[in-house]
């Protein structure tokens, strides 16, 4: 099926009704989209978008009045985090025939996710009570119902977790990266336009590594040997040198490739926005398998070193996708 | 907590350990025993899966330091079994929940006393919580 008009034709069509939402996420995904800059313009024309709150001042109840599957295309980005954001996100999957998961935070969790590594107490009683900025001599904590002069005002309920978009509603397709890149983003929604969808729970970005397509590469020695690792401000780091054989953790080797490589660009190291590569669930266990072959270390003393060299392992090897990965979040 | 009988998995290098012994009768006193050909084959990816499967520990039993049969695989194994520590321990996991001996026992007969002896570790530490 082919939807839309092309640009300067006057057919009156229907265009097909697209939805842009953010949960919980930053807006840097909704940004993205209007990095697409005049591509933006085709994609208007040959769609509706009915929904994008970041943009347009659009309400919650106009999408609830419309037929279930009316929505040809909804990309959600975020996470969910609280039950405003998973009402919207079962409301959009009520009124859509498709669901794009949008971004590294509807993919995995996201940077928010890393809020797994905490409780919901440890999170309030931070941010309400023991951060040294907040002045809360009351000790009020949000509640969901509030009663002011008689009235009763409510808030959305704050989840004990993050999770991603999938562990909340089915999805159709995944777009990763922090954010993803206009030419995924241009190819997501021709794709779409055009029905020349991949099957479905495809992720519309390469299958590989970031190392694959890394122009450092060819700089990577044929074992890689690591005594400690740096951190990319401890070093002048080489713009040209792979990052692993300076000593600095780059995780290019466990991400899916896709974002054209923009933090290697900047000389920073790759932080796995993209998530694991195709057919790898938890990108974290797959990193260690890698780091574990590059530390050159001999006897107990020299592991001991090497590892108070890492700052926050954890944190660093799910700093996006703690969610989704095997552990998904701190037992308490 | 005192009916709590911990599930655990043993990974053990076909090496080192146990290839002398009467596998059947091993296989019959250790539960969830899975002879390997060399302890380097274990991945974190292994482990995280066995807690996700619901057991409350795991036993890698490899072979001494510089007596691995492929050079180097127990060694790798135990530098990635470090760094998984890492990992559990800021999910919530006792790291001593998994747990890497490096020896050898062709007849197998010091398994099951290994396995019973981090039982009774981990029967402290009660069973994994399922998140």
């Amino acid at each position: 099926m082919k939807y839309g008009t092309k640009r300067g034709e006057t057919e009156m069509v229907a265009k097909p009704k697209v939805a842009i939402t953010w949960l919980g996420g930053c807006g840097g995904c909704d940004e993205a989209v209007v990095d697409l800059n005049e591509a933006l313009l085709d994609v208007t024309n040959a769609v509706d978008v009915i929904f994008w709150p970041v943009a347009l001042d659009f309400k919650y109840h106009h999408l609830e009045k419309m037929a279930d599957g009316d929505i040809v295309l909804s990309i959600i980005n975020g996470n969910v985090r609280n039950s405003e954001q998973e009402e919207v996100a079962k409301l959009l999957r009520k009124k859509s025939k498709l669901v794009l998961s949008f971004g590294a935070c509807a993919c995995f969790g996201g940077t928010p996710g890393m809020a797994n590594f905490r409780t919901k107490d440890d999170i309030f009683n931070w941010v309400y009570r023991d951060a040294p900025t907040v002045v809360n001599p009351q000790g009020n904590y949000p509640q969901v119902k509030t009663k002011v002069d008689g009235k009763e005002l409510t808030l959305p309920a704050f989840y004990e977790q993050v999770f991603a978009l999938n562990q909340i509603i089915d999805v159709d397709y995944y777009l990763p990266g922090c954010p993803p890149p206009p030419d995924l983003i241009a190819n997501a929604v021709t794709a779409v336009l055009e029905g020349k969808l991949p099957p479905k729970g495809s992720t519309l970005a390469p299958h590989k590594a970031l190392c694959d397509s890394c122009k450092r590469n060819k700089t990577k020695p044929q074992r890689i040997a690591i005594k400690e690792l740096k951190r990319i401000h401890e070093i002048e780091a080489s713009p040209d040198t792979c990052f692993l054989a300076q000593g600095v953790l780059c995780l290019g080797m466990a991400t899916r490739d896709g974002c054209g490589a923009v933090c290697i660009e900047t000389n920073i190291p790759c932080r796995g926005c993209f998530g694991p590569v195709e057919g790898v669930k938890d990108a974290g266990a797959k990193t260690i398998a890698a780091l574990a072959s590059m530390l050159d270390v001999q006897n107990d003393d020299e592991m001991k070193k090497a590892m108070d060299s890492i700052d926050d392992l954890a944190g660093y090897l799910y700093r996006f996708s703690l969610p989704t990965s095997s552990l998904k979040k701190r037992r308490t | 907590m005192s009916d709590f009988e911990p599930k655990l998995v043993c990974f053990s290098c076909r090496f080192g350990w146990g290839y002398l012994g009467d596998q059947h009768a091993l296989s019959a006193q250790i539960k969830n025993w899975i002879p390997i050909i060399c302890s380097g084959k274990v991945d974190a990816t292994h482990v995280l899966d066995a807690f996700k499967h619901g057991a409350d520990g795991v036993l890698i039993l490899g072979c001494p330091a510089g007596e691995c049969h492929y050079q180097d695989g127990n060694a790798e194994s135990k530098k990635r079994i470090l760094l998984l520590q890492k990992l559990l321990d800021a999910c919530g996991i006792d790291p001593s929940r998994v747990r890497m001996e490096m020896s050898l026992d062709p007849e197998g007969k010091k398994i099951p006393g290994l396995v019973k002896n981090m039982s009774d570790t981990i029967k402290k530490l009660g069973p994994v919580k399922m998140v």
